[in-house]
């Protein structure tokens, strides 16, 4: 009888890991929480929201690519959308909920291809409604169609707010800043990962041709220290950092905006790994991830991880890898064999791993920018819990993240820790040089899930 | 922004929302102007953020079921969303 493989998330990591278990007889399974595939990257809008699009042409081909990829597999698999695992338990017990019923799922194999989230700085003001994640408002442009702000200040680090300023000006938004912590140049240092990825620069290239077109105002080494407003964001402080990421006295200047999109980067989403008690490893670029081998297999066996939930590598590496772990999850145990056949996608990811290290270093966050929040600042946003609390909580003796949230609930509200964990982290290794060590301990449900869902659980018979 | 889909209205607050089918309740309450989604258990003004469903700073009261994230929450006719209020995630319940 063929293996069944159950594979989390329709991100291009998911697609091609599906579609590479399908073409090896596997029974597949595909779980994923939007309504349709694609991904946050490869995000599709409701087929009812036609108009015109602002990512770059590079990027539409290869999503083109992908979901054509999907829609040839889709009738070989059982495709699930606006569905969520909660849980991952020994055994592969994989727990699901789809509007009000949940189920229990055991397959041979899991493969968790569920990327990641963005990772924000706290700082004064930063719960004022229109302080975005600049994905954030890069997705209710792109799958919504609608411009998330008029007058917009688009700051952070890495390539993304270079992206969502060029995408918001093609859509007709007016960019008043564009601040970037890093100066994306610093890249060039790194020739031959550049070579790797050009196709990816020239898309960069254009997007820079569009914020220089504008006229954008460039503000290199500037981040937002001050988020102005009451009800609704009328403006941002941004100042001047020095490289160990202190704020220079006197560099301060406000611009009036109704939208700031902010992105520091990335972290894994990589809550249903741990919970199957998977060997973790913590990456200051990407976050608290499962340890693998090249096939991504983790220390949990038949338990596998591809894409940017083992570590941040972006889309093209996702793709590769994908079909590289849905290869080893349908054929376990055959590494020569997978050597063999699988010669293009290992050499693919290759290529994209060495141009990620040139974007590694656009994504560096010197570790005093966590203090740009003040004690009266809201770190955990579902709580309340501000910066004095959890610094005090440190302070007094609790050593990791996991004692500061069972005494203090910072991470324990309906985001799960997902939205402040980075920044608890941080701030522990900021204020009392914790370093920061294990995971805070993810239970379930890595999802809220309603009782009703729980109560109408249905339980696989056999396999 | 325009196509040729259906358009419609939503109350939130009291105002007619225009928003098209496909869209989310929070893309069409930002394409109106709103930005304040819910008052949280500190007072505090609270938007979308994640724009993704993960952080849950959305979350509305729509046709009187509470903690519903507007990011993910299809936009619908007539439809009524309100904004929680603290400890009250359900002020059409309560009234």
């Amino acid at each position: 009888m063929s293996r069944s493989v159950v594979v989390v998330g329709a991100g291009p990591a998911g697609i091609e890991a599906t579609a590479e278990a399908c073409r090896r007889n596997a029974r597949v399974t595909l779980i994923d929480e939007a309504a349709r595939a694609g991904g946050q990257v490869y995000r599709q809008s409701h087929p009812a929201l036609t108009g015109p699009e602002f990512a770059d042409g590079g990027e539409l081909a290869r999503k083109s690519v992908l979901l054509r990829t999907f829609r040839d597999v889709e009738r070989n698999i059982e495709y699930r959308p606006d569905t969520v695992a909660y849980a991952l338990f020994p055994d592969r017990q994989l727990h699901v909920s789809h509007g009000s019923v949940s189920e229990v799922l055991q397959p041979d194999a899991v493969v968790l291809a569920t990327g990641v989230r963005e990772v924000a700085i706290p700082f004064p003001g930063w719960t004022t409604p229109g302080v975005m994640f600049a994905g954030g408002a890069q997705a209710i442009l792109k799958s919504q169609r609608v411009l998330p702000g008029r007058n917009a200040v688009v700051a952070g680090c890495g390539p993304l707010p270079f992206v969502v300023a060029a995408q918001l000006l093609r859509a007709g938004g007016s960019v008043k800043a564009l601040a970037n912590l890093h100066p994306l140049t610093g890249m060039l240092t790194y020739p031959a990962a550049l070579w790797h990825g050009r196709d990816i620069i020239l898309e960069g290239l254009r997007y820079a041709l569009t914020v220089r077109r504008a006229g954008t105002p460039r503000l290199s080494g500037y981040v937002p220290v001050h988020a102005l407003g009451g009800d609704r964001l009328t403006g941002v402080v941004l100042a001047r950092v020095d490289p160990e990421g202190r704020v220079v006295g006197g560099s301060e200047r406000a611009i009036a905006c109704d939208l700031l999109a902010v992105n520091y980067g990335f972290t894994a989403n990589s809550e249903l790994a741990a919970m199957a008690g998977a060997r973790m490893h913590f990456d200051a670029v990407g976050g608290w991830v499962p340890e693998c081998d090249e096939f991504g297999r983790t220390s949990v066996g038949d338990v596998f991880v591809a894409g940017d939930g083992a570590g941040l590598r972006g889309a093209l590496v996702a793709e590769a890898e994908g079909r590289i772990v849905g290869a080893a999850a349908a054929n376990p145990g055959e590494t020569d064999r997978l050597h063999r056949e699988l010669a293009e996608p290992l050499d693919r990811r290759r290529r994209y791993l060495s141009f990620q290290r040139a974007v590694r270093a656009a994504l560096h966050v010197p570790p005093a920018l966590w203090g740009l929040a003040t004690d009266e600042t809201v770190v955990c946003r579902c709580e309340n819990v501000s910066v004095r609390d959890i610094r005090t909580a440190f302070a007094s003796g609790h050593g990791t993240p996991n004692a500061v949230k069972r005494n203090i609930r910072a991470g324990m509200g309906w985001c799960g820790g997902r939205t402040c964990l980075p920044a608890i982290a941080a701030l522990g290794q900021l204020h009392a040089g914790i370093p920061p060590g294990p995971m805070m301990t993810p239970r379930p449900m890595a999802r809220p899930v309603t009782f009703a869902a729980l109560a109408a659980q249905k339980r696989a018979v056999g396999r | 922004m325009k196509g040729t889909t259906l358009e419609f209205q939503f109350l939130f607050e009291g105002r007619w929302i225009p928003a098209r089918e496909g869209q989310s309740v929070a893309a069409a309450l930002i394409a109106a102007g709103e930005r304040c989604l819910r008052i949280d258990e500190a007072g505090l003004p609270k938007g979308a953020v994640c724009g993704i469903g993960f952080c849950w700073e959305c979350r509305c009261s729509i046709d009187g079921i509470a903690d519903l994230r507007a990011c993910m929450t299809p936009a619908r006719p007539d439809m009524i969303v309100r904004r929680q209020r603290g400890l009250d995630p359900c002020p059409d319940r309560s009234s």
